[in-house]
């Protein structure tokens, strides 16, 4: 039982290369057959990854501390669902699930294109299998998952306490299925580059991919956030640590890829732009991988050296000098065939858009990278911290909001100026009001722009929608829910693409409130005393204890007043877990109205049972959460499958533009 | 090819507002960053200015006391190579009144932001290595990790 893991990872290997070889030989040879048993090969190489994955996790439900990988990351006394996360807990089990993501979504991929896109898909084919298969060499070389001990040992090591945690089931999953369905997108962009099939026949085919890794990087970010928050005790949410930002900068240009592509759709233009946004995308999901394996960039996260990373930057300059060496062979065919005309027009909204994302990814990248580049250029690390990412990143998102507003509802090609004024005169004035209210309210710039574009681009996206409505109602006689839901259900994308608008109208809510108005206090007690944090008065009582065979708990009890009433009791604790013997930070949070009051017990004395509680406030934080439900609606909007009758004329039409190309 | 131009220097502005925000970035928030044995041969001539050091807490040379203030402690950093502990030549005192991570603890990779004031690094933040990253290297995660080894 033991060797089958191996087996199939070591067979993986060998199909995926085979599915590299014969593809491209079906290709040259113009053999249908070669290209056929490419995809067979790949779909094998799925069967193996699943059953070795499979292995893997059988391993660690049974507790077999024979496998290296299983003692150090699980024990028998954790619970079932983390020695399930066990699987991506640790570099080994995760590369392995990584794996098991990607030639799942290779399979998809190809049972999908059965009877479509014959040309693409060899090279199709080929790219993924190029990724898998250097996965797939880590994993039987480098860093094999199913290593065994020498001696088996008696217990596991158990999983760090911190990853016990339910946002540690989902957030690693979800970040990974958006690296990995960045590769879709990648591979159809290098198979038409290949062909020199660039109509938009590679675009349309991956659209709902793309969103599907965008969604879900967006969903691995915010989760990450999450568990920050929840878990790590700091009282804030993302640090701008090289981690977060190894999984940020790819959202960045995946998000400027999504915007730029409908340019293309609707103008035939930008298409070097959006193959560089693809190919970016793609190598800032390795590069990122590389970035947290490798150690190259000392940081909190003190990476464990694991001699991965050379194996990472040489895959990286294979993919990027094949991918732009195909690129600038076909740049002739890639000329745009219109012009942009005025600078008020959507068209010039959407290419200042992918400016400012791009800027904002290499801000990103610079500022993580600088004790690299410092070194080199210097011969001294300098590193750069939070205030850097902010100052940067806080004017430069403000603009992206402002043109989230402008964006959907600028006319194209050129903007009159009766136009401007019928479309922006209500947004513009409710932005002006909310700026003079924050004005007033709280006598800081930042807040004054910030709330004047929130107002702003909240108020466009309701008058679409109304607008849209009022239309339906008076052209259909429907009632208004009625012609909302029908207005909606008719032009997903568009609709579904301001919900998700929305949802980062939201976020932006969460992040301004918590940078500009967040307070903050360190105190230490004794039992019985008290002190005041915002309309909150807080009492410290005393430390309770409780035992379990996994964990105990040592908890602060402290009463939440509001003027004299008491109006809560939080208890944040201290949770010794026994097997690694080491004590973690359970926070404790109380929410009212989307602000929360958020305690942790920082450190206490034994004997005097003095405590040091750190208290937060944090206004409008709850939006994060909203805005995470509303993307998820608003990209299940896009996403859903438009009934039969409407997709008919558009894969018509994709059909004739085949036609006519071949 | 009018037109063009606008966008060519629309796109310029853009690309100048983002390096100015940049190059004004780094100079307010950039800290040299060194491991212990890097600094020891610079301290005089970094004088006060932030320093972000990275090195392992010496056994032994943790001394906590808690009061009104705060938890006040003291210990030791020294290089990671070192081959001793407490007697390892090169280490830099560290003051720190506040609260420390989880991992925090004798023996233990951190990072700490301060500067020196008469030879005692006046922390402001102490940081251990992330979590979701940290595996225990042998001998360093607790008495299986160790009993492991000593099987091997």
């Amino acid at each position: 039982m033991l060797e089958l893991g191996p087996l199939a990872l070591n067979l993986a290997l060998v199909l995926a290369v085979y599915a590299i070889v014969i593809s491209l030989a079906g290709v040259w040879r113009a053999r249908r057959d070669f290209v056929a048993s490419g995809e067979h090969a790949a779909l094998a190489v799925w069967g193996c990854v699943v059953v070795a994955a499979a292995m893997l996790l059988h391993a660690l439900v049974i507790h077999d501390f024979r496998i290296e990988y299983v003692a150090a990351y699980s024990s028998s006394t954790l619970p079932l669902y983390y020695a399930v996360a066990a699987l991506w807990g640790g570099q080994k089990g995760s590369l392995l699930f990584w794996l098991l993501i990607l030639s799942s979504i290779s399979a998809v991929v190809l049972l999908q294109n059965r009877d479509k896109n014959r040309e693409l898909m060899p090279w199709v084919t080929a790219t993924l299998m190029t990724v898998s298969a250097f996965f797939l060499l880590l994993l039987n070389f480098i860093t094999p998952p199913f290593e065994l001990l020498a001696v088996p040992a008696k217990e596991g090591r158990d999983l760090n306490p911190l990853l016990q945690n339910y946002w540690m089931t989902i957030h690693p999953p979800s970040l990974y299925m958006g690296f990995v369905g960045m590769s879709v997108p990648f591979a159809f962009a290098i198979a038409s580059l290949a062909t020199g099939r660039l109509g938009d026949v590679w675009i349309r085919t991956t659209r709902r991919w793309t969103l599907f890794a965008w969604f879900f990087l967006s969903l691995g970010n915010l989760f990450g956030a999450l568990w920050a928050y929840e878990v790590l005790g700091w009282g804030g949410y993302w640090a701008w640590d090289p981690v977060e930002n190894a999984a940020f900068m790819p959202w960045l240009t995946g998000t400027a890829y999504l915007h730029s592509v409908m340019i293309q759709e609707k103008k035939n233009m930008l298409k070097v732009w959006n193959m560089v946004l693809v190919i970016l995308t793609f190598a800032l999901t390795i590069f990122g991988t590389f970035l947290t394996r490798s150690g190259v960039i000392s940081s909190v996260h003190s990476f464990t050296q694991s001699g991965l990373g050379p194996f990472f930057l040489i895959f990286l300059a294979i993919v990027l000098t094949i991918a732009i060496g195909l690129l600038i062979w076909r740049l002739p065919l890639l000329r745009s065939e219109n012009e942009l005309d005025s600078l008020l027009s959507r068209e010039s909204a959407f290419l200042f858009n992918n400016l400012l994302f791009v800027g904002i990814a290499f801000a990103v990248f610079w500022g993580t990278m600088f004790p690299v580049i410092s070194e080199w250029v210097r011969g001294v690390k300098i590193t750069v911290g939070p205030p850097f990412f902010n100052k940067v990143n806080a004017p430069l998102g403000l603009a992206v909001l402002f043109l989230m507003g402008v964006g959907p509802v600028i006319a194209w090609r050129r903007a009159t100026w009766a136009h401007l004024k019928k479309s922006f005169l209500w947004p513009v004035g409710l932005g002006a009001v909310a700026g003079v209210v924050a004005l007033v309210w709280s006598r800081n710039y930042w807040a004054v722009v910030a709330f004047s574009l929130i107002a702003f681009v909240l108020a466009t996206i309701v008058a679409e929608f109304w607008r849209g409505m009022r239309a339906r109602q008076v052209m259909m006689g429907e009632s208004a829910p009625l012609a909302l839901w029908r207005l909606t259900a008719k032009n997903r994308r568009r609709y579904g693409g301001y919900v998700i608008h929305l949802a980062i109208v939201m976020i932006f809510l969460a992040i301004t409130g918590t940078s500009l108005f967040r307070l903050e206090k360190q105190v230490t007690l004794n039992p019985g005393e008290r002190f005041a944090i915002g309309e909150y008065t807080l009492q410290y009582n005393g430390l309770e204890d409780r035992d379990t065979p996994h964990v105990a708990y040592l908890m602060a009890n402290i009463g939440v007043f509001r003027g004299d009433a008491q109006i809560d009791t939080l208890r944040p604790e201290k949770r010794f877990y026994k097997k690694p013997e080491q004590p973690t930070t359970e926070v404790a949070i109380r929410s009212s109205l989307g602000t929360d009051l958020y305690l942790v017990l920082g450190s206490y004395d034994e004997e005097t049972h003095m405590a040091t509680i750190l208290a937060y406030v944090n206004p409008l934080i709850g939006f994060l959460y909203w805005g995470g439900i509303t993307l998820a609606i608003g990209t299940a909007i896009v996403i859903w499958p438009a009934p039969v009758a409407a997709r008919e004329p558009a894969y018509a039409a994709g059909r004739a533009e085949e036609g006519a190309k071949s | 090819m009018n037109r063009s131009l606008k966008f060519v220097i629309g796109a310029c502005l853009l690309v100048v507002a983002i390096g100015y925000l940049m190059a004004a970035g780094l100079q307010t928030s950039s800290t040299y960053y060194f491991t212990i044995a890097e600094f020891l041969p610079r301290q005089h001539e970094l004088g006060e200015q932030p320093v972000r050091l990275a090195g392992r807490v010496h056994e032994g040379s943790l001394r906590k006391q808690t009061s009104a203030k705060g938890t006040e402690m003291t210990f030791t950093v020294g290089d990671f190579q070192g081959p001793g502990h407490e007697t390892a030549p090169g280490q830099v005192p560290v003051a720190y009144t506040g609260v420390v991570p989880d991992m925090f603890a004798e023996g233990r990779d951190v990072i700490i932001e301060g500067k020196l004031v008469n030879g005692t690094l006046m922390a402001q933040s102490v940081m251990t290595s992330c979590p979701s990253k940290y595996e225990a290297k042998p001998g360093e995660g607790g008495p299986d990790a160790a009993q492991q080894e000593a099987q091997r």
